[in-house]
């Protein structure tokens, strides 16, 4: 490929520099066009495509079995207990008032007014809601507190062992959003003066309030990070009018690349929500440019000739770093997941912006600079007298000096690294991507605590033939899988048709506790089946057994939304079977089980993303050096890095997530940058002084290192300051995995630069004989 | 305007001659209440005794059925709106033999008593939710055996066509708290059965739409003979459809005690 076209390109910008930002700025204001428009999407379901078979098996279920897909749960709680008058008028009132309220399905409200319940009360067998009036007597206050503990349907769900708990349950219609609800239901609650606290919490809320978190985050975070560099830039050159132009680089890349994404109607991802942080850190490798341009005009004193110059030496790097972050981001667009394919492609073409902006708008707007400034600013820029640099030869020095050393050093670290990553693991849990005192976090803990549980999962019991489910045989199959299930700690209570079997035979025999148990014959079940379905709210059959009874659903109450905590159940699930040779077949359902599959979805997906990204990364480093001894060796930091960071993640104990994993494909992209700076200039240092291609003394490869570790070695430097400011920002976040993200971004900055000034050097002299074998 | 039929009494005969020509006048002349009193006399208390076997499809959104076979007899009593149902399952299978009596009162909750043939007992049951499924059907108890006329004011809001009928469109508000919010009404002047009924709900949105899909005359009687309700939210329906309908088959006030429950009157249920 000729590189007239590109040297065009520059040219052409320092001659026409108008133009040039004309064009850039109607540009930006077509995409601006496109910014109402935009809508998120934070439902975790999305992340996999309506036809995925758990999609597909879960809205099978939801149908079949009548059920919800979103419910939240509004929890009560008086440390006097719940159930006396005055907290009981509360929460026939708050129940009123929710059963109002838009998109809540309100003939499926559970609370302690609306929830059926089957007694036997002077030979009158009742079936119908538990407490459709406040209790007006003390009698009837201890027959409603007899009625909620006497029965084990409702412990646990709407009343607490110690009777301080109870929870109202609202399902929402399909698609209606559930921070709107929650916020009403918030509303409602307000309003009431007792001594009770209230808790919102469930699946929806979580996901929903995250929504809009992450809407605040963009708003407020990207210009946060966007001025906190723009303040390290500016303490940097010194130059208000240099620093704008800097940040306008990312500004109009990320406005390019939202615009278009918002154009072609894809709603903004968690994912790709992050974008704009991750473009003005990608934005930052323009750095060398600038730090280059001032070099070169000290050495020139012309501007023009310093542009181009400028772009004949930098060129090549920025354009191959430039090439591997985006290799990075468009390995994520053969993946499975589409947020994370939108994702790939956004910040792909988001780098893409941002190296035509390198080559066109940023040398244009240096045209625009005056003389004496840079004049100014670039005697600061003397290699000798600055701090930086001194520190920045120092590391080299250590690196050059003591290869072995330095080797062993880094080869302890990556044994210790190893032994973190055999620790890591593997989990996703939604609600905590809110921090431990939020709202959504302190809600669920306090439920989770007195009551079965607020993540629910299915587990679907399919006999072979019609009607089979009401044979004893499948009942006391399901009844056993039930107690297994309860015994694993992560399960806080499960239902069933048996539990409503037992009740109604228990019942109908005056409560005596002989009959507390599956019948024997099945003309009884389907009688005590019918019986129930006389007079009872449809749904509660139709919750836990399908028409021709054939299926049944088994509600699995989970103590926590870990991913893992499925797979326990799924794991126990497929034991049992196995053990007791069980005629029915069981398969995992719900939101639980969704949130695992989807967990390791994401995961696989990633983790094969993140091994095409090292073999794509590998071959640009390979066909930029045009040696794949280089490319080894500038491979290493990044590999060193990758590798502790996991280490360091495994040994924390933090479960390795979406997010981490997520980031783990992009961060190669990234912290290989630093490595091809290095090298190319390195390389191109070293043909400057010994343009015979011999094997290079040391001293002479010394010096090569050093005056890189000063000049280009600045721009690493810089860069990853810079980078690292960018993110930093997101540690400081309300949403964990914007956290996650900033950590992990800012250790990998440092780290890899580090590695860079440090190790580069160490294994460029310990290899020397090796790497300049047969010319450099 | 039609021509008047017999079954209709004095006073609706005064109402329709007072109409006759010009509507508006005296469609002020009738009230809301006056219809769906009438309306109630023609759908729930035709002749003195009524019997049918009614064949309900319960079917959801995916299509899934169940369906549900019975024999339905009615008495009235003769003593205000007091009526006795006797209500026999042949269907599904599992739960023949299951039956079920009713009895009304004017004033008060019903007496239900239910046979369970599985463990031969009888037992009482309470009828406090008058407005629940029954039988896990889109109906409701007062869908099948009527509401308290009291229960509701009414407002006749318009009359206009509805599947070719002329129709009075009437809404009921209930005066005390109620599964629905609001009920229009379309009733046949002709007939004054009802033609379609829209439920609304707490959210006032609308929640069940009842259709009467055909009409039959049967002995004199208009029968509302095949009916569906439509559960809108659930997007769950439940057709219905009577067949050997009989009225004034000299049933006897026997027949409706616990004793015939266990031991189904073989005369009237086959």
């Amino acid at each position: 490929m000729s590189k007239a076209p590109r040297f065009s390109m520059v040219e052409f910008s320092v001659n026409h520099p108008r133009w040039v930002v004309l064009l850039t700025v109607l540009l930006s204001a077509a995409a601006l066009t496109q910014f109402p428009k935009a809508k998120t999407d934070t439902n975790p379901k999305h992340m996999l495509p309506e036809t995925s078979d758990v999609r597909v098996w879960n809205s099978e279920v939801e149908k079949t079995f009548d059920l919800y897909e979103d419910m939240i749960v509004l929890g009560v709680a008086n440390d006097g207990g719940v159930l006396n008058r005055e907290t009981l008028e509360r929460i026939h009132r708050i129940t009123g008032e929710i059963l109002r309220i838009e998109g809540v399905a309100a003939r499926d409200v559970s609370s302690l007014t609306t929830i059926d319940n089957v007694t036997m009360e002077g030979g009158t067998l009742k079936v119908g809601p538990l407490m459709p009036e406040v209790p007006a007597t003390d009698r009837e206050l201890s027959d409603l507190r007899r009625a909620l503990f006497g029965n084990p349907l409702f412990l646990n769900r709407v009343i607490s062992e110690d009777g301080n708990t109870t929870a109202i349950y609202v399902p929402l219609e399909r698609g209606v959003n559930g921070k709107a609800v929650a916020d009403r239901i918030r509303g409602i609650v307000r309003t009431e003066n007792g001594p009770e606290r209230f808790y919102v919490a469930g699946d929806p809320v979580a996901r929903d309030t995250f929504g809009s978190e992450m809407f605040k985050l963009m708003a407020i975070f990207a210009p946060i990070a966007g001025l906190l560099m723009f303040l390290a830039r500016y303490l940097m050159f010194r130059d208000l009018f240099l620093s704008i132009a800097l940040m306008m680089d990312a500004m109009v890349a990320i406005i390019w690349s939202m615009g278009l994404l918002i154009g072609f109607g894809f709603p903004i991802h968690i994912m790709s929500s992050m974008a704009p942080v991750f473009l003005m850190a990608i934005a930052t490798d323009s750095i060398h440019i600038f730090n280059e341009f001032y070099f070169r005009f000290r050495e020139t004193g012309d501007k023009r000739a310093a542009i181009l110059e400028t772009m004949k030496a930098v060129g090549r790097p920025v354009r191959y770093t430039a090439l591997a972050t985006m290799a990075g981001f468009a390995v994520l667009l053969f993946m499975h997941i589409e947020p994370v394919r939108v994702f790939g492609g956004l910040v792909a073409f988001g780098t893409l912006a941002l190296r035509i902006l390198s080559f066109s708008f940023i040398p244009a707007m240096f045209t625009f600079v005056k003389d004496e400034t840079i004049q100014r600013t670039s005697q600061r820029e003397d290699v000798r007298s600055s701090r930086t640099a001194r520190l920045l030869t120092r590391a080299a020095l250590l690196g050059a000096r003591r290869p072995r050393r330095s080797v062993f050093v880094g080869l302890a670290l990556l044994a210790l690294a190893v032994v973190g990553m055999t620790r890591i693991h593997v989990n996703n849990n939604t609600v905590e991507w809110f921090k431990g005192k939020s709202e959504v976090r302190t809600s669920d803990r306090v439920l989770n605590a007195a009551l079965g549980g607020t993540s629910l999962g299915y587990v679907v019991a399919i006999a072979d033939q019609d009607d089979q489910i009401k044979t004893p045989e499948a009942l006391r199959t399901i009844e056993g899988l039930q107690r297994r299930l309860e015994a694993l700690p992560v399960v806080g209570k499960t239902t069933s048709v048996v539990d409503y079997v037992k009740r109604i035979n228990y019942v109908l025999h005056d409560e005596n506790p002989a009959y507390d148990v599956i019948p024997e014959s099945e003309e009884t079940v389907g009688q005590y089946l019918f019986l129930f379905g006389m007079s009872a709210k449809p749904s509660d059959l139709n919750n836990v057994v399908d028409y021709p009874f054939r299926r049944a659903n088994i509600f699995v109450q989970l103590k926590t939304w870990d991913a893992d905590a499925m797979r326990t159940v799924k794991h126990e699930v497929d034991e049992f079977k196995a053990r007791t040779g069980a005629r029915l077949t069981f398969k995992p359902a719900g939101t639980a089980y969704f949130n695992l599959v989807w967990n390791d979805e994401v995961l696989w997906d990633m983790i094969r993303g993140f091994v095409i990204a090292l073999v794509v990364v590998f071959v640009i480093l390979a066909v930029n050096f045009r040696s794949l001894k280089w490319a080894i060796v500038g491979y290493a930091p990044l590999v060193f890095t990758i590798l502790v960071i996991y280490g360091l993640i495994g040994l924390s104990g933090k479960d390795f997530d979406m997010p981490i994993s997520v980031l783990s494909t992009l961060s190669l992209g990234m912290a290989v940058d630093f490595a091809i700076h290095f090298i190319s200039r390195f390389r191109r240092r070293l043909s400057e002084i010994r343009p015979d291609g011999t094997v290079p003394d040391e001293s002479t490869v010394t010096d090569a290192l050093l005056w890189t570790a000063e000049r280009p070695g600045k721009g690493v430097f810089r860069n990853a300051v810079l980078f690292a400011s960018a993110f930093s920002v997101m540690l400081f976040a309300p949403l964990t995995p914007y956290v996650t993200v900033g950590a992990f971004i800012v250790s990998m900055m440092i780290l890899s630069a580090v590695m860079t000034i440090i190790y580069l050097p160490a294994l460029i002299v310990l290899l020397r004989g090796w790497l300049f074998k047969g010319g450099a | 305007m039609q021509s008047v039929r017999g079954v209709l009494s004095l006073g609706t005969l005064t109402l329709l001659a007072l109409g006759a020509g010009t509507v508006a006048p005296a469609a002020a002349q009738v009230t809301g209440e006056d219809i769906v009193s009438r309306e109630q006399q023609a759908f729930l208390y035709a002749a003195r005794d009524f019997r049918a076997d009614v064949s309900m499809r319960l079917v959801d959104k995916e299509g899934q059925e169940r369906r549900r076979k019975l024999t339905m007899l009615r008495l009235d009593t003769g003593e205000g709106s007091s009526q006795k149902y006797y209500i026999y399952f042949h269907e599904p299978a599992d739960v023949r033999g299951t039956a079920f009596l009713v009895w009304k009162y004017q004033d008060k909750d019903d007496s239900r008593w239910l046979f369970i043939p599985a463990i031969k007992l009888v037992t009482r049951v309470a009828a406090k939710d008058a407005q629940s499924s029954f039988v896990g059907s889109d109906f409701s108890y007062e869908d099948i055996s009527g509401r308290d006329l009291g229960a509701d004011s009414y407002k006749l809001l318009n009359e206009e066509a509805r599947e070719g009928k002329d129709c009075y469109v009437v809404e009921a508000v209930p005066k005390s708290s109620s599964a629905f919010t609001r009920k229009v009404s379309w009733i046949d002047k002709k007939t004054f059965l009802p033609v379609r009924e829209e439920f609304y709900d707490v959210q006032n949105q609308l929640a069940r739409v009842f259709t009467a899909d055909e009409v039959k005359d049967v002995g004199g009687h208009p029968t509302v003979v095949r009916r569906t309700m439509r559960d809108v939210k659930r997007e769950h329906h439940t057709e219905v459809v009577f067949e050997n309908v009989g009225y004034d088959s000299g049933l006897d006030e026997g027949l409706f005690s616990e004793r015939y429950l266990q031991k189904p009157p073989a005369q009237w249920i086959k």
